[in-house]
């Protein structure tokens, strides 16, 4: 998904959050060629020049990917202006954005052939080659699990948990009910990666993702061993747990549905983040 | 943002779903006849605990249910119907679009039933005449247009991530609806301010979420506190509450926060799980230390991540015991 040849844009890099992990970014090894902000064209951020518009730091550089730290309110404007301009992965770090725009540049991105990741989420780190987003780089190593979730701080707690087995390929894909890429597709890519050999699935109450998951685990389309953690065992119906995508509506991916899942497809379930380690272990 | 009732039909009102004819009120009121007198909260299942009363005596009801503790009511007509069936709206997360949930059953637990059908209507085309006929056919009733575009129109126009109506009264002479639920989405507010203030509410997003238990659980990211009162339930606790202090929180949220949980009666020790990327451990610390003049209840603090060292060191100074992991943490919250 990412590699340390990847060119990464900026957008929103001269806001706080912008400009701290783009610096971050960059110091990590990652390629980050160019930022934008409408109206700081001409100006720089860590030695990273910054432009008006993204067709304006394509003129200069090329890129291939883009992660997004645009407010809310602009967010969407954000992410149209990425697909347009030909960047093929776009990543959106931005939450509270309005579930019907992202369900517009959702599509919009798709039907374009883009992988957009997020939003309301943590980006993605191929550790040692490229971080792209906000997770913290001193739990990450490389190595052989792939790991995917929804939470963001439960990724870094899960990751430095599994840092003497390393990590190939990080993925947060976000806590909002529509999100531009699910689970599935990302335990697919691992599946298809030769560098991953176990695959950690980080899910919580909710929409119906990890029963998919669990479902192409009991299909066979997933070989590789896989382990995985439900968050929210506790959490009353019809309450949002923190993240927009955090509620059962209709009955919809309770925690037992969840749970269900795995059990049929014979994935084992952590019951709590720190049995992880072991159960990893335990797998061939 | 979740209505109330009598707010939910005010917008069913506006897009053109037929709602019984009635009246808010604080008291006593001016009725004649039968009629429904329906308490406004903004929890469920109201009918199962009586604060929905039918009856030819209004103002005895409002004074039964007040002495409950029920302030607001709606009075409404009651509306003799032959059948009730369930509709409602919402976004279907896999494909992004509208859909349109119905069930013949009306009043019914939806989640629960197994004659449950989804109609997807997508955003690009919106609400076309097959729409409603397949939706009518389906339910067995007719006369549905207002009610599927006037639900459509909930979701793509005030941005409701629900919009309700359970049951849909079926009468001789058309459909009416008799409740409503409608949860307007946070993220969108900012986009329909004047509804906020028609309904005179001040509202402010937050992620606490009270619970039945008397463990108070602080975290940062909301996968994180989920795993923190999970864990708390596993250990043999009972979680008080779910509180989310959100990335990057200040000294100040933080003590907002811890003030907040320990401010909860039932509450009689917190479980504070801190994993620092954006968040700073000292400014959690600080944070801590601040809401300690305030909360004098024992709290059991998780706190790792970006400027550790600090964290630990402002804590230790007052007194609290850092711990490396949560579970450590949360057993001895539990032990104590």
């Amino acid at each position: 998904m990412v590699s340390s040849n990847t060119r990464v844009i900026v957008q929103g890099i001269t806001g706080k959050e912008g400009s701290f992990h783009a610096q971050r970014m960059k110091s990590y090894g990652t390629k980050v060629v160019a930022g934008v902000t409408p109206g700081r064209g001409g100006t720089s951020v860590s030695g990273i020049p910054v432009y008006d518009t993204v067709q304006d730091a394509f003129k200069e550089h090329e890129a291939e990917a883009s992660v997004i730290f645009v407010p809310a309110k602009f967010a969407a404007d954000a992410v149209y202006e990425a697909v347009d301009a030909g960047l093929k992965l776009v990543v959106v770090i931005t939450e509270h954005i309005p579930v019907l725009d992202t369900a517009r540049f959702v599509k919009y991105a798709k039907e374009r052939g883009v992988m957009l990741i997020g939003p309301n989420c943590p980006g993605l780190i191929a550790p040692d080659r490229a971080l792209v987003g906000i997770l913290p780089p001193r739990a990450f190593t490389r190595g052989k699990i792939g790991v995917v979730s929804r939470s963001g701080t439960l990724t870094y707690e899960v990751a430095e948990m599994v840092r003497n087995l390393g990590q190939s390929t990080v993925v947060g894909i976000g806590g909002d009910p529509i999100i531009g890429t699910d689970m599935p597709t990302i335990v697919k890519k691992f599946e298809e990666d030769p560098e991953t050999e176990k695959i950690v699935v980080i899910g919580e109450i909710g929409g119906d993702m990890e029963e998919r998951v669990a479902k192409m685990k009991e299909n066979g389309e997933v070989k590789k061993s896989m382990v995985a953690y439900i968050a929210g065992m506790t959490a009353p119906r019809e309450k949002r747990m923190g993240h927009a995508g955090a509620v059962v509506y209709m009955g919809i991916g309770t925690f037992n549905s969840k749970m269900e899942a795995f059990k049929r497809a014979g994935i084992p379930v952590a019951r709590s983040p720190y049995e992880i380690p072991k159960l990893l272990e335990d797998r061939p | 943002m979740k209505l109330y009732e009598y707010e939910g039909k005010q917008l069913f009102r506006d897009v053109g779903i037929p709602v019984p004819r009635g009246v808010v009120t604080q008291g006593p009121v001016q009725w004649q006849g039968k009629a429904v007198v329906k308490s406004q909260l903004l929890e469920g299942a109201r009918g199962k605990r009586g604060l929905v009363k039918v009856t030819d005596d209004v103002n005895g009801a409002i004074k039964e249910l007040k002495a409950q503790g029920v302030e607001t009511f709606l009075v409404e007509e009651f509306v003799p119907h032959r059948a009730e069936v369930y509709i409602s709206a919402m976004l279907d997360r896999r494909s992004g679009e509208p859909i349109i949930v119905a069930s013949p059953e009306g009043g019914i637990d939806v989640e629960e039933s197994k004659n449950v059908k989804l109609f997807s209507i997508p955003l690009e085309r919106g609400v076309r005449s097959f729409d409603v006929l397949n939706v009518e056919k389906y339910l067995g009733v007719k006369g549905l247009e207002k009610v599927v575009k006037g639900l459509y129109r909930l979701i793509t126009e005030y941005e409701a991530e629900l919009a309700e109506i359970n049951p849909l009264a079926v009468t001789e002479s058309g459909v009416v609806a008799l409740d409503s639920k409608v949860i307007l989405e946070d993220n969108a507010l900012y986009r329909h301010e004047e509804l906020v203030s028609k309904f005179s509410r001040q509202y402010v997003a937050d992620t606490y979420v009270e619970l039945e238990g008397d463990v108070g659980i602080i975290g940062n990211g909301a996968g994180l506190t989920m795993a923190t009162m999970d864990m708390v339930k596993l250990e043999g606790g009972e979680p008080a509450d779910f509180y989310d202090v959100g990335g990057g929180a200040s000294r100040e949220r933080v003590k907002e926060c811890v003030v907040k949980v320990g401010g909860n009666q039932k509450v009689k020790k917190i479980v504070i799980n801190i994993f620092g990327g954006i968040t700073r451990c000292d400014e959690v610390a600080a944070g801590i230390v601040e809401a300690m003049k305030i909360v004098k209840k024992p709290m059991f603090v998780r706190l790792v991540g970006t400027n550790e060292e600090e964290g630990h060191k402002i804590l230790r100074e007052n007194g609290i015991k850092a711990y490396a992991d949560a579970l450590s943490a949360v057993r001895d919250a539990i032990r104590s």
